[in-house]
């Protein structure tokens, strides 16, 4: 395709996929009636109303689920990173053919459905007493995440040479000491992959949090979403602000750290 | 050569291998268990006590033809969200293989929709593909009397929410696509060129075979998010319209052990589930590596 071809036809067909996209944008900013009217217009001009009633609803809805999802993801991230890169440092300094096989149950994990699980984990919760909490849905996120953080922090630690942590053990370090000091600054750029992957999977997850944390006890943005389409199905305004808002931090932190993005996703791919 | 450890095994083992395995073992080993246990009973947990009903379950499972019908909307859906991405992706990121400002944010803006949640994707294709929706209103513009129901009508629901997964996992590929093809050496197109080869028998006997690792990671989680689907299920159709048209066998898991406490009957289907995923994942995984070793 030569040179002036290729851009046009690069801008049509981004153009035709970001149609959904011009939709929620343009709808954010316009009043209730407008979005019925004429949903495909330019808002003008644009009004801050739709956010202003989400963000001052009586009953805060927004900040509530705001709350939640930020505490979730937050706990569910800090402990996944800190137990699969120790345990990632296990499967990958050991040589035992136990941690082989343990490797494989581990990598078994990345292709179970949640939905086959969920039935006895509701169940083990309740008996546990930490059904419809934060801490039993940060316990199970961490369980069902904990093969990919392994999977992406045991490839980098094999990059790691050895010698390194036998010379400062050598020095009279513990290996904790060794681990924590030395060779979790080493991997920073697993560690980045770990939280950005994470971190946007757990924010934007819909069916653990709709039946861990249940229909009463708390919301997350993507079930305080799903909850209030129903309810004010005729606010259209609304539904679109609070999607904006609720994308928003993801959005912020996707484009500011997009490079990471990008090299955490495809390492795997051109790696093999 | 072997190396002395320097600490005892069982104690690197306790200190930084235990607690991961712990937590996931609770929760997902165990649960796999009690879920095989599960479909071997007529386990309601508002109906004690259950009794052990063998391979009832599973008997009645394939008889069943609200299942058989989730299977084959299953896959049905699997198919499109495995091949259609693919190939748009290939072709995507071949367009905007190339430097500068303009494609680096049109890449950015294929990829935003991988970022979304489902959930959000899942209500804007709701507003969109409304009878009276903007999709609906730009094809009356253009004359056509009677736009179709993209979600009511049900020969064509599950086709509809079959494209909105296929708009959410583009970009994906896109991105995966672009990382192999910046990986193909350009003296290998330049000596092709030299030989006389045009830009399609370039691609067909150059770059597409290096794509080979992108092909296999994007068929795999491809794979493994389709057969999964659930939130837009729920959030798009719940389901319908009519009896199971939209029905996936994840969507089918939890209503009946859930909404309708059949946990025996439905822990039968999901080891069905788990078990068509795991074979399925092993066996293009299998054939895509090979593709990859004979190059």
């Amino acid at each position: 395709m030569r040179s002036k071809l290729r851009p046009v036809a690069a801008i049509l067909v981004s153009a035709l996929f970001a149609v959904p996209l011009y939709y929620v944008l343009v709808n954010v900013f316009k009043p209730g009636d407008q979005i019925a009217r004429t949903p495909a217009s330019v808002p003008l001009p644009p009004t801050p109303a739709n956010i202003h009633a989400v963000l001052t609803r009586p009953d805060g809805l927004f900040w509530v689920s705001l709350a939640n999802s930020v505490l979730v993801t937050l706990l569910s991230i800090i402990v996944l990173t800190v137990l699969s890169a120790m345990l990632g440092h296990y499967l990958a300094r050991s040589a035992k053919r136990w941690t082989k096989v343990l490797a494989l149950i581990l990598l078994a994990g990345l292709m179970i459905p949640p939905q086959v699980i969920l039935i006895p984990v509701t169940e083990v919760l309740r008996l546990t007493g930490l059904m419809a909490t934060i801490q039993g849905l940060v316990l199970f996120n961490v369980g069902y995440y904990v093969p990919f953080g392994v999977f992406v922090f045991t490839g980098f630690i094999r990059g790691v040479p050895v010698e390194l942590e036998e010379a400062a053990l050598l020095d009279g370090a513990s290996r904790t000491q060794v681990f924590w000091r030395i060779v979790f600054p080493l991997l920073r750029p697993a560690t980045a992959s770990v939280l950005i992957f994470l971190g946007v999977w757990i924010w934007n997850d819909f069916i653990d949090p709709l039946i861990i944390l249940g229909p009463s006890q708390g919301t997350t943005v993507t079930t305080g979403i799903y909850r209030s389409i129903g309810q004010y199905q005729a606010d259209l305004g609304s539904v679109f602000a609070l999607m904006f808002l609720a994308t928003l931090p993801v959005l912020i932190f996707y484009l500011a750290l997009q490079k990471q993005f990008v090299k955490g996703l495809t390492g795997g791919a051109t790696k093999g | 050569m072997r190396r002395k450890p320097i600490l005892p095994r069982v104690w690197h083992f306790a200190s930084f291998g235990a607690p991961g395995v712990v937590v996931y073992l609770c929760f997902v080993m165990a649960p796999i268990l009690i879920s095989f246990g599960y479909s071997l009973t007529n386990h309601n947990p508002f109906n004690p006590p259950a009794e052990f009903v063998g391979l009832e379950n599973y008997r009645l499972l394939f008889q069943d033809e609200q299942f058989l019908t989730a299977l084959r909307v299953t896959t049905i859906l699997t198919v499109i969200v495995v091949i259609v991405p693919n190939l748009l992706g290939l072709g995507v990121a071949v367009l905007l293989d190339r430097k500068g400002w303009l494609y680096n944010a049109l890449r950015s803006m294929f990829f935003t929709p991988v970022i979304l949640s489902s959930v959000v994707v899942s209500i804007i294709w709701t507003k969109l593909l409304d009878d009276r929706g903007p999709v609906n209103d730009a094809l009356r513009a253009l004359g056509v009397e009677h736009p179709p129901g993209w979600l009511s009508d049900p020969d064509l629901a599950l086709y509809s929410v079959a494209s909105i997964v296929c708009w959410q996992m583009l970009g994906f590929c896109v991105v995966v696509y672009l990382a192999g093809l910046q990986g193909v050496p350009a003296e290998l197109l330049e000596a092709a060129e030299i030989d006389g080869a045009g830009p399609v028998r370039r691609f067909r006997a150059v770059t597409w075979p290096l794509l080979a690792p992108s092909l296999t990671i994007n068929t795999v989680v491809l794979l493994i998010s389709a057969f999964k689907t659930y939130d837009y299920v729920k959030v798009v159709t719940n389901g319908g319209p009519g009896s199971g048209t939209t029905a996936t066998i994840a969507f089918d898991v939890l209503a009946t052990g859930l909404d309708a406490n059949h946990v025996g009957y439905a822990s039968a289907m999901a080891m069905v589930m788990l078990v068509i995923v795991a074979t399925l994942t092993t066996i293009v995984l299998r054939f895509l590596r090979r593709r990859e070793v004979d190059l």
